[in-house]
């Protein structure tokens, strides 16, 4: 009865909470408190797959839903992100009959890596996928092992986890752990010998703080790491992105598929192969997940292009807090050939209220941006001045970087003269300050 | 002069951007005219840090704070000795911990810091995070800055701030945060604090160079950005801890 009761109380919610446009955690709360274990009291689909880590959740796991769809597959995902235990309560509910039954043939959960523990209580996934863990919103999530040993007890010993073959720390998750399948890229042209970036979290192994060495690295500590004293190292890969040109945008997976890249970044390739991993684990053919990933351009998408008076301009969304979001971004303004400035925008660290955190400031890698072809920095918003400060500590010749902390006004002056590419770094909750001041491209 | 700074386990202890505090100190100290060199220290090199003027550790994850604590344990008396002798040093974020007698982990092991001073760490499950607002004895302006650790710290007698207007401190909420003592500097305030604090960083130039005889000068240059990027949080971190009383 508490069931049945729990069901429709979240389905009405659920149906008024749309018509009012209020979001989708509140009547999986109210179910929770009728019934508390009413996840274990729900029959779900026979495949489950969550997706959590540090970055890409939301892009993996609307590619998954893609693919899975492709493949002829039901599926019901968490498409609005709210991905704690009440979010994925309402989810559950919503999709299932008042019987209890979850139609379709694949439950998809974003689970938050904080949560996932909580979420994941009363029943479990049967493919884990573990995108990477890096230092991201620390003024949440403490660091990146305070967070693994947040999603350490939300892996059941049953569930098949698909991991991240170069990550050093995410890639712990399958020590004791029998049912693993490795996603990773081999060595690519772009490749350096060593890590790169303002810290070494790939300094020290994660499992015995040996000294650790990389045949290869992609990008900051991300390759093929090995541990010199522990046996730690990158595993053989199941999945295996074996070739991969960004400037042409062609990657080609297991040598066999090739696919072109609607967005040439790395951060995509590994989003994509990890989605493949897991469409591939529940059944879905080569042909088709190859065919849903070509060219395919994500829904959520962080790239904006605009024109700005005689300037053209693309946005590249960076997470706040995260510093490996904004060196991938920076080592993509690097890689461009024409004449650039760089508007650099960090107004709200919180959305809540102030904060003094700003230390990820310092974990960024500025220092990409001393390019020939960027002439000029400009750096906006309320924490101009700490950016300034981070600034004045990169090789970047001072007589090209400008301070203006009003966002319109550094919008207005660039508006009115010269009309070299821009490029805007800043986060989602900054965005819209800028995109007010442009003409967004379709 | 030639001054000599000491840095501890720079990759290893590296969250929260603790490096720059070095850098603003190396910066700081350059542009008064002295010949500054950093020395790194890695783990297992035993190094020799006799001759330094100024030591520093920044934060680590609380696996690699066990780890530093191994290797950190060899330089417990030299350490000590240096303290006594007015060196000045900075322990940042979980290197604080280090200094104390005991830290205790959320698994319940305990192991021993060098012992510079009594107090002791419990580490538990719950991450203490939040901005901090505080004072100081060492000059009139507010200390800022964030706190992000898992560890209760008790039986620290010399604050480094003495009352918090807003934040955790080392063992209570608004309570007294960090540890002073001599020229010896310690606070979980994560990050660069020395480029946070512009007054925290003179009070520790000065005393790296009180040590060797000589003082700031009465008008020493101050850094623009600093100094408005200090002024803006200020005055937020004040504004939200009056709104909070």
């Amino acid at each position: 009865m508490k069931k049945f009761l729990a069901i429709a109380v979240c389905k009405l919610g659920r149906a008024v909470g749309k018509l009012v446009g209020k979001g989708s955690s509140m009547p999986g709360k109210f179910a929770l408190k009728i019934c508390p274990d009413i996840l274990s009291r729900i029959q779900l689909p026979s495949h489950i797959i969550a997706v959590t880590g540090s970055n890409g959740k939301t892009s993996t796991v609307e590619m998954i839903a893609a693919i899975l769809r492709a493949g002829g597959k039901t599926v019901v995902y968490n498409e609005e992100g709210s991905n704690q235990i009440e979010g994925v309560t309402t989810l559950v509910l919503t999709h299932a009959t008042m019987s209890g039954r979850v139609r379709a043939d694949v439950l998809l959960i974003e689970s938050d890596e904080r949560y996932a523990a909580q979420s994941f209580r009363y029943f479990h996934p049967t493919e884990f996928v573990i995108t990477n863990l890096y230092r991201d919103q620390l003024t949440r999530n403490g660091h990146p092992e305070w967070v693994y040993d947040a999603i350490l007890p939300a892996l059941s010993p049953e569930t098949e986890l698909i991991l991240n073959a170069d990550d050093p720390l995410s890639s712990c998750f399958a020590q004791g752990h029998d049912k693993v399948k490795w996603f990773g890229l081999d060595r690519c042209s772009f490749d350096t010998d060593a890590p790169a970036g303002v810290y070494h979290d790939g300094a020290y192994c994660p499992v015995c703080r040996a000294p650790m060495e990389y045949d290869y690295v992609h990008y900051n500590h991300i390759g093929a790491f090995r541990c010199t004293k522990c046996g730690h190292r990158k595993p053989a890969t199941d999945y295996t992105a074996t070739a991969l040109d960004l400037e042409r945008g062609t990657l080609t997976i297991d040598g066999t598929i090739t696919i072109q890249l609607a967005f040439r970044s790395i951060y995509n390739v590994y989003n994509i192969l990890a989605a493949y991993a897991a469409c591939r684990c529940v059944g879905v053919a080569a042909d088709t997940a190859a065919g849903v990933i070509n060219n395919y351009i994500l829904k959520n998408g962080r790239m904006q292009k605009f024109t700005l008076g005689a300037h053209r301009g693309m946005l590249l969304t960076s997470k706040h807090e995260n510093s490996i979001a904004y060196d991938t971004n920076l080592r993509y303004i690097r890689a461009a050939q024409a004449p650039c400035t760089v508007l650099v925008i960090v107004d709200a660290v919180s959305r809540k209220y102030f904060t003094s955190e700003t230390s990820w400031l310092w974990d960024i890698d500025f220092n990409l941006l001393n390019a020939p072809q960027v002439e000029r920095v400009i750096l906006s918003g309320q924490y101009s001045n700490d950016l300034a400060e981070r600034f004045s500590f990169t090789d970047i010749p001072r007589e090209k970087i400008t301070v203006q902390a009003d966002i319109p006004a550094a919008a207005a002056e660039l508006k009115a003269a010269g009309s070299e590419n821009v490029y805007v770094v800043t986060c989602f909750s900054d965005r819209d300050k800028i995109l007010s001041q442009v003409v967004k491209e379709a | 002069m030639e001054l000599k700074l000491v840095h501890f386990y720079p990759d290893l202890m590296s969250l929260y951007g603790s490096y720059a505090n070095v850098s603003v100190l190396r910066r700081y100290l350059s542009a008064l005219g002295h010949t500054v060199t950093v020395q790194a220290v890695a783990p297992g090199e035993g190094a020799d840090i006799s001759g330094a003027d100024f030591l520093f550790m920044g934060a680590g994850t609380e696996r690699a704070q066990r780890f530093a604590a191994g290797d950190f344990a060899q330089y417990g008396p030299a350490v000590k000795a240096a303290a006594e002798d007015g060196c000045a040093m900075l322990f940042a974020g979980t290197a604080m911990e280090l200094l104390g007698a005991s830290v205790t982990t959320k698994d319940g092991e305990t192991f021993d810091g060098i012992g510079l001073a009594g107090f002791t760490t419990a580490q538990g499950s719950r991450r203490i995070v939040g901005d901090v607002y505080g004072a100081t004895d060492l000059f009139p302006e507010a200390v800022i800055g964030f706190m992000n650790k898992c560890g209760q710290i008790r039986g620290v007698e010399t604050p480094l701030l003495t009352s918090l207007a807003l934040g955790y401190g080392n063992e209570a909420e608004k309570g007294p945060e960090g540890f002073h003592w001599k020229n010896v500097f310690a606070s979980e305030l994560t990050g660069p604090i020395l480029v946070k604090n512009p007054r925290l960083l003179e009070a520790v130039a000065a005393a790296i160079l009180a040590r060797r005889g000589t003082q700031l000068p009465e008008e020493a240059a101050t850094d623009p950005y600093a100094e408005a990027g200090y002024a803006i949080t200020a005055e937020q971190l004040r504004l939200r801890a009056e709104a909070g009383k």
